[in-house]
C-alpha cells in the first residue's frame, strides 16, 4: 500500500476521493459539522458523469457518504455504477436503513468496507448524540445483517464531551459484533465556519485520560512518548494527503482538499475533474506547503509527529498556522508544550482603548 | 490433466496505475500490483479460455519460458488470486458478471 | 488562594535554601532556584550568557518540578489577585508576589515553561517602568541599538540574516525594551526565534525603530505618532486582559513613538538593505 501511495504522489494521482452524496441526513447528530437542507444535490446522472472521470482520473478508493446516503433513492444505482467502475467502495451510514435486502446487496455489489458511526454502547448515550430515538438499537440491527451478508464492517467512536466515557464500551460491542474499532476525538466546525459545535470537544483533563487508556490506544508508553528530533525530511515533508493524492467532493460539486479542508478549489459542475484537479490554482497553493512554509509549526518539537490537520488550521484563519486542536492532543498526548501554544500565550491588546488615548497625546507640549 | 477454467471475480476493484494494474479484493481486502505476467493473465480471465491455451498462446509465445514452468507458475498464481477471492476458477467455463474497466489515462 | 501558596509566599516564611540560577535579562536578575541538579544545569545551558552574572538578584522563584495538580488547559492564563500575579497553562502554574519579590513555580523538567514565565515576570516589570517586550529584531551598529518590528512573515528573521558582521544581532524574536532616565535601551535576550539562537547579553541605546516590509527596492518613510503607536501596540507581548496592564501598555508605546525615531521600512531581502539602517 505505502508503495501504491508513493507511486501516486510520484506521479500526482489521484488516488482516494471522498464523495458526499447528500447532506441530507435521517439523524441529527449535535456535533455534526454539515448543513442538512438540499441545496441542490447533484442528480444520478451528474454523479455518474463524475464518477466516469474519476475513474479515467485514476481514483481507486472512493468513500461514499453523506449526510446519510441511503436517504437518496438512487444510492444503490451510484454504488452499481462506481463498482462496474472497479472502484473500491467503502460506504459509510448509520445502518438506521440498513435491512436484509440492503446488506445482501451491498454485499452483492463487492463493497469492500463500510463504516458505521457509534456512539456509545449504551442506548440512551448514542440516542442523545444522534437525536434519533431508538437509533442505536436500530444501527445495531443493521451491522448485524452486514456481518450475516459477510461484509467488512468498521465502527467509527467520534469521543466528545457526551460520550468519551463509553470509548471501551464501544470497543467491545465492535467486538461482540464482529466489527473493527477506531477511535478519533476530532469535533470539526460546520463548513460555514460557525464553531459552536466545538463546545462537544472533550475538555483537556478528560483528553488525558483518554489518550493514556491501554483500553484504547494500543500502546500507551509509545503514543505518548516525547517526539524524536525534527530532522530535514520532516521540514520538507507533506503535511498530509490532501490535495496530493487526495481529495473531497460535495452533493453540490464543490472540489475541496478534504472534508476537513473547506477551502473551495473548483466545481465539477462546471470544469472536468482532471482540469480541476491539475490545474486548480487553490490546489497548486496547498500542494505547495512543507513543513518547513507553516509559520508557527516549523519550529515546534512536535513537527514529526502532530495530527495537524492543514483543514483546521484553515478554519482557524490560516492554513499554514497551527491547529489549536491539534496543538492540544500533542500536548496533551505528550507532556511537551508546542510552539502553537507558545504563540499563544500572549493575546491581542484591546484596541477599542486607543481612541480614548489619543486626545492625551494630542493635548501633550 | 483436466482444464482450468478462470474468470474475474466481481468482488474487485481494479485500475490501471502507470502501467500496472493494482486490485484490491472486496473479500479480504488484500492489495495487488500484477506483474507483466500477471496482467496477461488477469485480462485474459473471461471464464471462456481454458488456462492451458492463455498459459499457451499468451505466455510462451511473449516470454522465453518452457510450456510446464509456465503452466505451474500460472496454476500457483491462479491458487493465490483464487485464495484471496479475486479470481474464480472452475473446471467448467464461467459467466463474468461485471465487466473490469481496463482504460490507462496514465500510460 | 491556595493553601500551597499561602504557606510559601509570606514575609514570615523561611527563605529557600535550595541551590538556584540567576538569569539575568535587561538588568534584571531573576534567581530561579530548584533543588534539581538536572533542571538547574539546564538552565544554564538554555540562558548561555544571560546566566549567573550577578548574585543580587531583584527577585527569586522557587521551583517545584512536579506536574501541576489541577492542569489547566494549554491557553495561557495571567490574572491580578489583589497584589499577587498568577500564571497558569497546562505545563505549570506560578505565583508572583512583587513586593515580596518572591515566587514560586510548579511545572515539570522543560524549558518552555520557565521560559514563558520569565517572558511573562519581565513584560510586568517592564510595563510599571514605560518598556517593554515586542516581537522583534534588534540588533547593535556603531553602539546604538535598532529595532526591526512587524507581523510574522514581515522580514524580522530576513532583516536578522542580512546583518553585516561589524553588526551585533540581538534577537530575531523577542526584543527587551526597557525606558531609563536617559532614555531608552533595548537588551538581548534569550528567547531564540526561526534563527534559533540565543541571543546576544548586549544593551546599547535606541537609535530607531523601523516596521518592516519586503519590496523591491529600500526606502524609509516617515510615520505619524498615532500610527506608530498602533503599529507598535499590535507586536507588542501582552498577556493579561487586565486594564491597569493596558493602560501602562499604552502610555509605554505612545511615550516610546514620541521620543525614539520611528520610521515605515520597506526593504530589498538582500544585503543592501542594511545600508539604510542608523
Amino acid at each position: 500500500m505505502q508503495d501504491l501511495n508513493r507511486k501516486a504522489l510520484r506521479l500526482g494521482i489521484p488516488l482516494s476521493v471522498h464523495l458526499d452524496v447528500t447532506y441530507r441526513c435521517n439523524e441529527r447528530c449535535e456535533h455534526c459539522y454539515l448543513d442538512h437542507d438540499d441545496h441542490g444535490e447533484m442528480t444520478t446522472g451528474e454523479i455518474r458523469g463524475l464518477l466516469d472521470q474519476l475513474a479515467e482520473a485514476g481514483v481507486f478508493f472512493l468513500t461514499l457518504s453523506g449526510g446519510e446516503p441511503l436517504v437518496r433513492r438512487d444510492c444503490f444505482e451510484i454504488i452499481r455504477y462506481a463498482r462496474s467502475l472497479g472502484f473500491n467502495v467503502k460506504f459509510k451510514t448509520n445502518a438506521v436503513m440498513i435491512r436484509e435486502r440492503e446488506a445482501r446487496r451491498l454485499r452483492a455489489l463487492g463493497v469492500e468496507q463500510v463504516q458505521i458511526s457509534v456512539y456509545s454502547h449504551r442506548p440512551e448515550v448514542h440516542d442523545e448524540i444522534t437525536k434519533l430515538p431508538g437509533s442505536l438499537k436500530r444501527t445495531v440491527a443493521g451491522i448485524r445483517l452486514l456481518k450475516a451478508a459477510g461484509l467488512k464492517v468498521t465502527l467509527a467512536n467520534v469521543l466528545m464531551r457526551a460520550n468519551f466515557e463509553d470509548g471501551e464500551g464501544v470497543r467491545l460491542l465492535a467486538a461482540e459484533l464482529g466489527a473493527h474499532y477506531t477511535v478519533d476525538p476530532t469535533v470539526t466546525p460546520m463548513m460555514d465556519g460557525n464553531t459552536s459545535v466545538l463546545r462537544h470537544r472533550i475538555p483537556a483533563g478528560s483528553l488525558r485520560t483518554v489518550f493514556h487508556d491501554p483500553n484504547l490506544v494500543e500502546d500507551v508508553e509509545s503514543f505518548c512518548a516525547p517526539p524524536a528530533p525534527v530532522d530535514d525530511d520532516i521540514r520538507e515533508g507533506l503535511p498530509c494527503s490532501a490535495g496530493h493524492t487526495a481529495c473531497y467532493i460535495s452533493p453540490y460539486g464543490d472540489l475541496y482538499p478534504c472534508v476537513q479542508f473547506p477551502f473551495r478549489c473548483g466545481s465539477v459542475r462546471r470544469e472536468r475533474f482532471l482540469d480541476l484537479w491539475q490545474n486548480s490554482p487553490q490546489l497548486a497553493e496547498v500542494r505547495s506547503i512543507r513543513g518547513k512554509d507553516l509559520t508557527t509549526c516549523s519550529s515546534c518539537s512536535h513537527l514529526g509527529t502532530c495530527t495537524r490537520c492543514p483543514g483546521l488550521a484553515y478554519m482557524e484563519g490560516d492554513m499554514r498556522g497551527p491547529s489549536s486542536a491539534d496543538c492540544e492532543k500533542s500536548f496533551v498526548r505528550t507532556g511537551i508544550v508546542t510552539a502553537g501554544m507558545i504563540a499563544r500565550e500572549t493575546t491581542a491588546i484591546p484596541m477599542a482603548g486607543l481612541v480614548q488615548i489619543k486626545p492625551l497625546i494630542q493635548a501633550s507640549p | 490433466m483436466s482444464e482450468k477454467y478462470i474468470a474475474r471475480s466481481p468482488a474487485v476493484a481494479s485500475r490501471v496505475l502507470d502501467g500496472e494494474i493494482v486490485i484490491m479484493s472486496a473479500i479480504d481486502s488484500t492489495l495487488f500490483s500484477l506483474s507483466e505476467v500477471a496482467t496477461i493473465i488477469w485480462q485474459a480471465a473471461d471464464g471462456q479460455t481454458p488456462l492451458s491455451e492463455i498459459v499457451h498462446k499468451r505466455i510462451c509465445a511473449e516470454f522465453d519460458v518452457s510450456p510446464e514452468e509456465a503452466y505451474r507458475d500460472a496454476e500457483a498464481f491462479v491458487e493465490d488470486l483464487a485464495q484471496h477471492g479475486i479470481l474464480r476458477v472452475s473446471s467448467k467455463p464461467l459467466e463474468i458478471d461485471i465487466p473490469v474497466v481496463l482504460e490507462d489515462s496514465w500510460a | 488562594m491556595s493553601a500551597e501558596s499561602l504557606a510559601l509566599i509570606s514575609a514570615t516564611s523561611p527563605v529557600s535554601t535550595a541551590a538556584g540560577v540567576t538569569v539575568e535579562i535587561g538588568g534584571i536578575p531573576i534567581l530561579l532556584r530548584s533543588d534539581d541538579a538536572e533542571f538547574r544545569w539546564m538552565v544554564e545551558q538554555r540562558y548561555a550568557s544571560f546566566v549567573n552574572t550577578c548574585f543580587e538578584p531583584r527577585y527569586q522563584f522557587e521551583i517545584d518540578l512536579r506536574p501541576p495538580a489541577e492542569p489547566s488547559d494549554e491557553d495561557a492564563h495571567v490574572t491580578r489577585d489583589g497584589r499577587l500575579w498568577r500564571f497558569e497553562r497546562g505545563d505549570f502554574r506560578a505565583e508572583w508576589d512583587p513586593q515580596l519579590c518572591r515566587g514560586w513555580v510548579r511545572q515539570t523538567p522543560n524549558p518552555y515553561s520557565i521560559d514563558t514565565i520569565l517572558r511573562i515576570v519581565h513584560s510586568l516589570v517592564l510595563a510599571e517602568e514605560g518598556g517593554f517586550l515586542v516581537h522583534a529584531a534588534s540588533a547593535v551598529r556603531s553602539g546604538s541599538a535598532y529595532i526591526f518590528t512587524g507581523v510574522s512573515g514581515a522580514g524580522k528573521t530576513t532583516i536578522s540574516r542580512l546583518a553585516p558582521e561589524n553588526v551585533a544581532v540581538l534577537t530575531d524574536e523577542i526584543s527587551y525594551v526597557r525606558r531609563g532616565r536617559n532614555g531608552y535601551r533595548a537588551y538581548g535576550t534569550p528567547f531564540a526565534g526561526e534563527l534559533a539562537r540565543v541571543g546576544e547579553n548586549l544593551s546599547a541605546p535606541l537609535g530607531a525603530l523601523y516596521f518592516l516590509e519586503k519590496g523591491p527596492a529600500n526606502r524609509l518613510e516617515p510615520i505619524d505618532d498615532a500610527t506608530a503607536a498602533r503599529l507598535l501596540l499590535r507586536n507588542i507581548l501582552f498577556f493579561a486582559h487586565d486594564d491597569e496592564l493596558v493602560k501602562l501598555v499604552f502610555d509605554a508605546a505612545f511615550e516610546f513613538v514620541s521620543n525614539v525615531p520611528v520610521f515605515r521600512f520597506v526593504f530589498t531581502p538582500d544585503s543592501r538593505a542594511w545600508d539604510m539602517v542608523g
